[in-house]
């Protein structure tokens, strides 16, 4: 791979995000992805950096509510766009769901692509709420895992869609 | 001429960007991030000024023209694309290429334009919209202009942009009848395509077969074009392939051998035709 | 659901890290932070093969915010280490071996400078030539990879000679004879991929330095106490100023078996004299670390008319890269495996290691079988056809029986290979003949339907562990056991083998993280071994304290230790009179504050049934003298070809285990599962591809491993229970079973779909279209 050589040094300026609802003022250079500032500057080191290319999905979070790579986001690109992480899914019963699913079917072992995993697979559920399997392959395809070999977090999600669906029969 | 700003610039007009991008030649223009953050992570590019596109209005969305044609604003995510009703018919193959890129998260984050613009002959728009028959509308600093997406790729990595020029929108003619395809042979999902062909047939008659990642540019030929818009069956495809196939160039890469694609030019193009033919959404 | 349910064992007890995973709390290498604590980066090298002559280092230190460099002249020459070969530095010394080897580190207040400082660090090299090929590297006169091989310190008969880093052999029987009573034989020649582990997770380390001198190391690691060794063997530091410890880690599949970063990071900290974290980015993961063995296999097998083996001839020759790693052990695994689970009276297994100008090929789950089961097998089926019986039932008629030992004459005692077979034939419709391709599909554009199987096993029982168990004051369990979870649930296993000895619940049970100071040693998480080995010990110091228990129940309740039970939840009564029982708890109290002291039960073993009876077989460089314990495995696998491509995809795998007792049912069948796509992964996309001497996809845009989108339509785990006597509650082995078939079974299938054999790994669409096309074009 080609170095450029740099003539200017890296500039580290203010910069207001707003993360989980909260907002946060932080210092990035241009180049400083949203991943690097959520684990280095924030602490919220729920989202992985397996790749930095965007290719693995293990630094998944929402970012204008629909999952996007933070590796491949810049961090001054993210003004006034609210992003959510794992960290601030937690709460929503959604993601309750499917944690309780995925703790039910062992759908994780290393858990290290667990946070990204969920973050994509709760913005499908929103989206979708009845996905079937072929529906939750396409969407989640992007999530590598290497260590279940996927069945698990396949019947994860679908169990969390039922589960989600007949508690909201339920209550309407 | 304006002083030299450094950093994040949020034009909110296509004017507005192209005098930003003129005003320093070494101001990158910004849509998506999926290509361009990975190549400043792998330190590839060091840009000190970025011009973001995503606050102007005018590149945004996906929308219907008084022509029926469809215009597609350079800012579309991939994901608005694959999911647009719009892009019936031959059009078809343009919805179909969009859907097949890298996986759902990245299609949240990358753009036409973007895509476009980067002109990595393993990408899936390119034969697409070649396919298509579509026209890329550009912006720069001497005003606007078309050209056909066939004289949009000049080169690996080098299109007809000249410096300080945008994307700003891919225009897809009215959707008439017939049909397209997109086939797509990668190694696993989410892969950059090993080979690729792109058909649109217009039910009037014309065909438009374009192969890619074989080569530079996305493959095309006027002859194959007239022999498939006349006759196909199996033979005439053969025939027509094997004119494409002269117009290759494929590398060896990690992905397959020169050869192997070399092969895979007649079978993906007889399956393009055939669900072209059929209509068939895949 | 195990067919034996205790009150723990036999359970699908969810994950004990599970909440920390699943709310992202959980923390991995990267996630550890200390305050003030300096960033590490790499300089790697350029050159596939070069002496140092120097270093400038001046431009680098100039850099502000550099706090510490190291390079190969802070380390002393005779500091080597290895696992059966000491021949590798902390990092590159006087020569570098491969493109991407580490040769110095740079410690600064941030990654970028520490990045940055890198790329002002000038080398000096003196080219040398490469050697790439193994067999090119072990033709007489090809440069040297060590010069010194012969006098580096081995721990086996090793035969290093040059290029030559290990060469084994073993012969049963009279192979020369044994042809001449064969009607049919079969010889090819297989050949096989580096593969890269791709755990998720990148390899990291944190070095935390305390003014007196002693060192504290958080790593990314399968074995705490492999890294305490090999750092203090490369930097020549004594065991007792290393502590070694453990983070949450995200996978290993034998890449974090043995050292990485830890060394470089550690001498970092000792030069800055800070605390030091550096994690390796993706790329150098994958250019720096550690991959499969690429294995070159000639195979000959033999049988009679009615399909019974007799004779088998093998010959490995192994790319081992720059160094000896485990390399000499996947040899020697390989060639003790490489039979299957069969009876052949006569064979000749050897191979060689060859040194190469790459980095070290070392353990990756499996350790040589999946290459030799990818060439047994596929010559198996090819046998079969040739003698006109179907594969399932020349398996069957050949395949080892309860009372038949293992290749080499070693003892197997619980056998439930039978059921496995047949489970899968019952469970993917083995008799019924497949759907021909559709109707309407044109000739070059059909996709055909075929099946394939493959049996194999591995080995549970390897070197040496210990298990410490403490009664807590409040009648709850402290267990330590030493062994690293990578995330296959080992602490979730052991704990339920600790709770069922103690007739405890699962939650009155704890479990200790590694430690060096704490923990007792544990050899490490590989091999398949944890749950036996490791559990092993933790039923032996569960014993312990059930002793200690009685006797301090005996004197409380005034009776015979003899007449005493433990009840569950923690209490032991007498026989029958279950109102007559103390609780852990008062004993605990008596013991803490009256008499006898703290109840600590302890256990401590290493593996010591022996590879191969003398009398069955000879061995030559033998590198593990005791390995063994067998646990089975039955696959079989349909797949779609797709003419006009050559892409393979598999749409059904039932691979049936038998894993002796499945101590956690879902984490047993979950080992299957993984380990049947990663071996899908290996059979059909992943290779690490070289560019000369130079790696060309150490990236995940390039390198492919399986995605959600190929998980077959259908994959089915079963678990069978043999019951092995030795073992926990009769458990052995599963982590890695599960893939050592897979290629096979894959190949096996293609040629039942598409009439074609392809012996080269990865079977990808190209290398099968090219099979298809040259199979159809007349002789």
């Amino acid at each position: 791979m080609s170095v450029t050589a740099t003539t200017a040094k890296p500039v580290s300026t203010r910069v207001e995000l707003e993360i989980n609802g909260v907002a946060a003022d932080v210092r990035a250079g241009l180049s400083t992805t949203l991943l690097t500032v959520l684990r280095d500057e924030l602490h919220l080191t729920a989202a992985k950096r397996g790749c930095n290319q965007g290719v693995c999905g293990a630094c998944t979070v929402e970012i204008d509510g629909v999952p996007m790579r933070s590796c491949l986001s810049l961090a001054h690109g993210c003004v006034e766009r609210p992003v959510r992480t794992l960290e601030g899914l937690l709460e929503t019963p959604r993601m309750q769901a499917l944690q309780r699913a995925f703790a039910a079917s062992g759908a994780f072992q290393c858990g290290f692509c667990t946070p990204g995993m969920l973050v994509a697979a709760h913005a499908l559920l929103a989206a979708d709420p009845t996905p079937d399997d072929a529906a939750v392959r396409r969407e989640l395809s992007g999530n590598l895992c290497r260590c279940t070999g996927y069945a698990r977090i396949v019947a994860a999600v679908q169990d969390a869609a039922a589960a989600i669906n007949a508690s909201g029969e339920a209550a309407s | 001429m304006s002083a030299v700003q450094h950093g994040m610039l949020w034009p909110r007009t296509v004017d507005e960007a192209t005098a930003m991008l003129a005003d320093d030649p070494d101001a990158r223009p910004l849509a998506g991030g999926a290509t361009l953050v990975a190549m400043m992570n792998a330190r590839v590019l060091e840009p000190q000024t970025l011009v973001n596109l995503s606050r102007i209005d005018e590149l945004r969305g996906i929308r219907g023209e008084a022509d029926g044609g469809v215009r597609i604003g350079a800012f579309t995510r991939h994901a608005e694309t694959a999911a647009c009703a719009l892009m019936r018919g031959p059009a078809a193959v343009v919805r179909q290429a969009a859907s097949k890129i890298a996986n759902a998260t990245v299609r949240n984050m990358g753009t036409i334009g973007g895509s476009i613009s980067f002109a990595d002959p393993g990408l899936d728009y390119p034969p697409a919209i070649v396919a298509a028959g579509a026209s890329v509308e550009i912006a720069g600093p001497s005003g606007r202009r078309r050209i056909a997406a066939a004289d949009f790729f000049v080169d690996w990595y080098t299109t007809a942009l000249q410096p300080g020029e945008i994307v700003i929108a891919v225009l897809l003619g009215a959707p008439r009848m017939g049909g397209g395809a997109y086939v797509k042979h990668a190694r696993v999902a989410g892969d950059y395509a090993t080979a690729s062909a792109a058909v649109c047939i217009d039910a009037a008659g014309p065909v438009r077969a374009v192969i890619g990642s074989c080569g530079s540019t996305p493959v095309r030929d006027d002859d194959a074009d007239a022999l498939l818009s006349g006759d196909r069956s199996d033979a005439a495809i053969d025939r027509a392939a094997a004119l494409l196939e002269a117009r290759a160039d494929p590398l060896d890469d990690v992905r397959g051998s020169a050869e192997y694609r070399r092969l895979l030019i007649p079978r993906l193009l007889l399956r393009a035709v055939r669900r072209a033919e059929a209509g068939t959404d895949t | 659901m195990s067919a034996l349910v205790g009150t723990a064992v036999g359970l699908s007890v969810p994950q004990l890290e599970g909440d920390d995973k699943l709310c992202g709390s959980a923390q991995f290498i990267a996630d550890l932070h200390r305050p003030g604590m300096l960033h590490g980066a790499i300089l790697q090298s350029p050159h596939a093969h070069a002496r140092i002559r120097g270093y400038d280092l001046s431009a680098a230190l100039a850099l502000p915010g550099v706090r510490a460099i190291v390079t190969g002249d802070d380390l002393d020459e005779r500091h080597r280490m290895g696992a059966f070969i000491k021949d590798e530095p902390a990092f590159a010394k006087g020569k570098v071996r491969y493109v991407g080897e580490i040769v110095g580190a740079v410690a600064a207040d941030t990654e970028a400078i520490a990045r940055e400082a890198t790329r002002l660090i000038r080398v000096d090299y003196e080219e040398l030539p490469a050697v790439i090929d193994p067999a090119a590297a072990l033709t007489p006169g090809a440069a040297l990879i060590h010069e010194n091989s012969a006098s580096y310190i081995k721990v086996f008969d090793a035969g290093t000679d040059g290029n030559l880093c290990s060469r084994t052999e073993f012969t049963s029987g009279d192979v020369a004879a044994a042809w001449g009573q064969c009607d049919a034989v079969v010889e090819s020649t297989f050949q096989t991929q580096a593969q890269a582990h791709l755990s998720l997770e990148p390899v990291g380390a944190l070095a935390e330095i305390e003014a007196g001198g002693r060192i504290t190391l958080w790593s990314a690691n399968q074995s705490v106490f492999r890294v305490q060794a090999s750092v203090c063997e490369s930097l020549g530091l004594p065991m007792t100023r290393l502590r070694c410890l453990t983070p949450r880690v995200g996978a290993g599949f034998g890449n974090k078996m043995e050292a990485h970063v830890q060394p470089v990071v550690v001498l970092l900290a000792m030069k800055a004299r800070r605390t030091v974290r550096m994690v390796l980015s993706r790329e150098e993961d994958f250019e720096t670390v550690r991959a499969r063995h690429p294995f070159t296999i000639r195979i000959k097998t033999g049988a009679r008319r009615d399909g019974t083996l007799v004779a088998r001839e093998i010959e490995l020759l192994l790319d081992g890269g720059a160094y000896g790693d485990d390399s000499p052990g996947v040899l020697g695994y390989a060639l003790l495996m490489q039979c299957g689970p069969y009876r052949i009276p006569h064979v000749r297994a050897n191979g060689r290691v060859a040194y190469t100008n790459k980095l070290r090929f070392g353990a990756f789950r499996g350790f040589g079988v999946p290459q030799v089961t990818f060439a047994s097998e596929s010559q198996l089926d090819e046998l079969a056809a040739q003698l006109g019986i179907d594969p399932l039932a020349l398996r069957r008629g050949n395949m080892l029986v309860p009372g038949d030992p293992w290749f080499g004459g070693q003892a197997i005692r619980s056998n439930g290979l039978a059921e496995c077979v047949d489970i899968v034939e019952r469970e993917s419709g083995w008799s019924t003949p497949l759907p021909g391709p559709a109707a309407q599909a044109p000739p070059g554009q059909r996709l055909r339907r075929g099946r394939g199987v493959a049996l194999s096993a591995h080995i549970s029982g390897l070197l040496a562990s210990g298990a410490i168990v403490r009664l807590l004051e409040d009648g709850s369990v402290l267990l330590n056991t030493g062994a690293v979870d990578i995330g296959q649930g080992s602490n979730t296993v052991l704990t339920q083998i600790c709770a069922e000895a103690l007739q405890l619940p699962v939650d009155r049970v704890a479990i200790a993280s590694p430690d060096t100071d704490g923990s007792p040693y544990n050899w490490g998480t590989t091999a398949s071994r944890v749950t036996y080995v490791a559990g092993r010990s933790v039923v032996g110091a569960a014993a312990e304290i059930e002793r200690q228990l009685k006797r301090h129940a005996s004197e409380m309740l005034e009776c015979s230790v003899d007449d005493l039970e433990l009840l569950p939840g923690g209490k032991v009564a007498i026989k029958g009179v279950a109102q007559k029982a103390v609780s852990f708890a008062d004993i605990s109290g008596r013991a803490h504050w009256a008499t006898g002291g703290p109840l600590i039960g302890t256990h401590s073993w290493v593996f010591d049934q022996k590879t191969f009876d003398p009398k069955r077989a000879v061995a030559l460089g033998l590198p593990f003298a005791q390995i063994g314990v067998f646990s089975f495995n039955a696959l079989v696998v349909e797949v779609e070809v797709d003419e006009a491509t050559g892409q393979v995809r598999v749409v059904g795998a039932w691979s049936a285990c038998d894993v002796g007792r499945a101590i956690n049912p879902a984490m047993a069948k979950g080992q299957i599962e993984g380990a049947f796509v990663q071996g899908m992964g290996y059979a059909l996309v992943e290779e690490m591809v070289w560019d000369g001497a130079r790696l060309a996809n150490p990236s995940l845009m390039d390198y492919k491993i399986p995605t959600m989108a190929e998980l077959p339509e259908t994959l089915q785990a079963y678990l069978v229970e043999s019951e092995e006597p030795s073992g926990p509650f009769g458990a052995k082995s599963v982590g890695e079973l599960g893939i050592n078939g897979v290629a096979a079974a894959i190949a096996n299938a293609v040629a039942d779909a598409a009439g074609i054999r392809v012996r080269r790994l990865p079977m990808t669409g190209e290398r099968v279209l090219r099979a298809l096309l040259e199979s159809a074009t007349p002789a």
